[in-house]
């Protein structure tokens, strides 16, 4: 048994290396920053000063910080559902047509995924702007108001549009996967009781699906923690809050406002936001 | 439209678009440059580069800058000093840069020999620690060479030297004269004929042609207006500051902007955007209020389409009588970074880059960067009718219009190592005041506050005046 497990640790070893050279070593890097504060005297570089858990006091007063958080949720309860919703349509649509068109349809949804996030971003940048927007031009043909997409209220959501545009078609592939797998005698069985298509959809697919989902859910849960890209693109555009999300706030403040150590202890409790927040589902898959 | 553009974050210099298809009339312009130096005397005069000795050994020195086509010096120096290879790397314009720029700062490597900052975002790395102070490098020696004001805002403290002035941005007014002549419209010479104009275009143009575009995000523009009534920002005592983004001088410009944006007389779109440039290339905005080096920027960014079109007229006044004035806005120096292997060699090649008749010259007139060099200022070169910005303009010397108001900007002017936050603060304001939630008065004053509460809270001892 140990002879196996010195095996393991062999075969783990080059993840390992990385994974702590490039993962844990900078969040050990980012703990020990967020507990120094700047003092500064005159013109000159600040000098850091030990300062126990002062930004994290700092940081849990921040409004701005806090708005940045609250943005994240209200992206999260929106978005994530509009586009797991989406993604179970599609699949089970794709899965229940055959022939070219699925093909078709298969990779067209999924195009978007292949896409680098930034230039999908920059894309939308032009499909946002006011005048030059497509969507503004048919609103015009039929004499409605526009709209600017890249508004201050309106702009998160903007940006929940590209992520659901963006993803829609990477979870759809796995739902779509995952309804593969489901064993043809069930809906042989299904059948001969009499099951009609909802039935089968809400009694045999939708419940099969719900280990993938919960899956795709923590994903995209995280993926919203994550949220940076398409914000960081859009900003020159037009004014896009600092705190539109709470990754660019953090980026913001390390490399505009050259303040580490305050971006280090505001990632940190990001980290651990996220971490209780995904914590319980992740069990629940890992107990299965 | 102009479908080629790509935006930038902000593009204080110009530079929008690759300048690939100019590139054999910039290298022909070079060695044109290049002949009559070596003739016929000329009344440009250059430091003598031989003072500068740099390190010995074949040298690469690594530059960033974002003005698109500099990597064409780059041959001209190596020919000059052939133990050095410069190599040019543009990493994204103004802010994206200095992001960047305050990363590697701060990792100790990974940073350039030569990096090209505005004077505005200049203190915010002298804080850093992380600039050498070139006068150890004969720098001084040269002070002579460039126009004084911009010497200032290299060297805040008027001792250490922390680059060399590349550009600067004095103010003016571009226009179409094409549009002004349809409707009508007189060139203002006093913020008042200006609002009138403005009202005048708005209602014969049934508010489908708007004078200008107020510019909502992009601080420095703002701040380069209020430079030319008479507003400082910013003002250090020893070790201490003041900030005043909301003082009467500044309040006056914004409440003046405030009428004719609730009015709809102006435009808001964000400059260096596609929004902004189909705007002015589809002729619903007549005028443009442009640093010096705004029209070489519009001429490219527009891929000269309007070109011809457009005249450059002094930056309108508060009131007639008064002695001229005007504002600055960008313009950029060359800094050494300390972890240069280099830094002699660095300090000669920024100098090099922003004294040499042959880049200074070329600069404007591929580029539109308005020079900070005296000479280059003086030169009659600056003046080419077949080439951009004065061919944008219709041959006019544009260049002289900008070299007076260049004159009536005042040179006492301060920025402060929290620019960068400053800076991004500005549009928060200016959107609220846009959508009607604020007056110019309580955008101004939460401008001041929020500045000032981040200033606090990153440990300076900074007090609202």
């Amino acid at each position: 048994m140990r002879r196996y497990r010195k095996t393991a640790y062999l075969f783990l070893t080059p993840f390992l290396a990385v994974f702590i050279a490039f993962y844990l070593a900078p969040v050990c890097y980012a703990l020990y920053l967020s507990l120094f504060i700047r003092k500064r005297v005159g013109i000159g570089p600040p000098k850091d000063v030990f300062g126990g858990l002062a930004n994290y006091i700092r940081a849990v007063q921040d409004t701005d910080f806090l708005i940045g958080l609250k943005n994240m949720f209200v992206f999260g309860v929106v978005q994530v559902p509009i586009m797991l919703g989406l993604a179970i349509l599609l699949a089970l649509l794709l899965h229940q047509s055959r022939g070219f068109f699925m093909k078709v349809c298969r990779t067209a949804y999924f195009m978007p995924y292949g896409i680098p996030t930034a230039i999908g971003a920059m894309v939308w940048g032009y499909l946002y702007a006011p005048n030059l927007s497509p969507f503004n031009q048919i609103l015009r043909a039929f004499h409605q108001g526009t709209i600017d997409f890249l508004s201050p209220a309106i702009v998160l959501f903007s940006i929940a549009n590209i992520v659901t545009w963006t993803w829609t078609g990477y979870n759809m592939i796995t739902l779509f996967a995952a309804l593969q797998n489901i064993p043809q005698d069930l809906y042989e069985a299904a059948r001969v009781d009499g099951a009609k298509t909802w039935d089968i959809v809400r009694r045999i697919q939708i419940p099969l699906l719900l280990p993938t989902l919960r899956l795709l859910f923590i994903f995209s849960v995280i993926g919203t923690s994550q949220l940076f890209t398409e914000a960081f693109v859009l900003r020159p555009l037009g004014y896009l809050a600092d705190n539109i999300t709470p990754n660019l706030y953090v980026y913001l403040t390390a490399a505009r406002d050259a303040n580490y150590s305050y971006a280090g202890a505001l990632a940190i409790l990001l980290a651990l936001l996220i971490f209780v927040i995904s914590g319980p589902f992740l069990r629940r898959i890992a107990s299965r | 439209m102009n479908n080629s553009i790509v935006w930038r974050s902000f593009s204080p210099s110009p530079g929008r678009r690759t300048a690939l298809p100019f590139l054999p009339w910039v290298v022909a312009g070079y060695v044109c440059l290049l002949l009559p130096s070596l003739s016929a005397q000329s009344a440009y005069q250059e430091p003598d580069y031989s003072k500068l000795k740099p390190e010995s050994g074949p040298i690469t020195l690594e530059v960033w800058t974002w003005v698109v086509g500099l990597d064409k010096a780059a041959p001209l120096f190596e020919q000059a000093f052939p133990n050095i290879k410069v190599h040019i790397n543009n990493v994204g314009a103004g802010p994206t840069e200095y992001q960047k720029l305050q990363t590697a700062i701060k990792a100790g490597s990974g940073g350039p020999d030569v990096a090209q900052i505005e004077y505005d975002f200049l203190p915010s790395f002298i804080v850093t620690d992380g600039l050498v102070d070139i006068s150890e490098y004969g720098a001084s020696d040269v002070k002579s060479f460039f126009v004084p004001w911009t010497w200032g805002q290299c060297s805040p403290d008027g001792k250490a030297v922390y680059g060399s002035p590349q550009d600067s941005g004095p103010m003016a007014l571009l226009y179409n004269k094409k549009i002004f002549d349809q409707y009508g419209l007189t060139v203002p010479t006093t913020w008042e004929e200006f609002a009138q104009q403005a009202e005048k275009l708005a209602k014969a143009s049934d508010g489908k042609v708007k004078l200008v575009d107020f510019v909502p995000t992009q601080a420095p523009w703002f701040i380069g207006l209020a430079w030319a009534n008479g507003a400082t920002l910013f003002k250090q005592n020893g070790d201490s500051w003041t900030q005043s983004l909301n003082s009467p001088e500044c309040q006056k410009v914004l409440d003046f902007w405030a009428e004719l944006i609730k009015k709809k007389y102006v435009a808001t779109i964000p400059d260096f955007t596609p929004e902004f440039y189909t705007a002015v290339g589809s002729g619903q905005i007549a005028a443009s209020i442009e640093a010096a080096w705004g029209p070489g920027v519009l001429a490219q960014s527009l891929n000269d389409k309007t070109s011809g079109e457009w005249q450059v007229a002094p930056l309108p006044q508060w009131s007639k009588g008064q002695p001229f004035r005007s504002g600055n806005w960008g313009g950029s120096c060359d800094v050494v970074l300390k972890q240069s292997k280099y830094p002699k060699a660095a300090t000669l090649f920024s100098i090099w880059l922003n004294a040499a008749k042959g880049p200074v010259i070329n600069n404007w007139t591929s580029y539109g960067i308005f020079p900070a060099s005296l000479s280059g200022l003086a030169s009659p070169d600056l003046n080419q009718a077949d080439k951009n910005p004065s061919k944008f303009c219709a041959g006019q010397n544009v260049a002289q219009i900008y070299a007076d108001a260049s004159k009536a900007v005042n040179v006492d002017f301060e920025w402060s190592p929290w620019f960068a936050f400053v800076n991004d603060d500005y549009n928060k304001q200016i959107a609220a005041l846009i959508a009607g939630a604020m007056t110019a008065k309580q955008a101004l004053d939460a401008w001041q506050a929020d500045s000032l509460k981040n200033a606090t809270s990153d440990g300076y001892d900074v007090k609202g005046k």
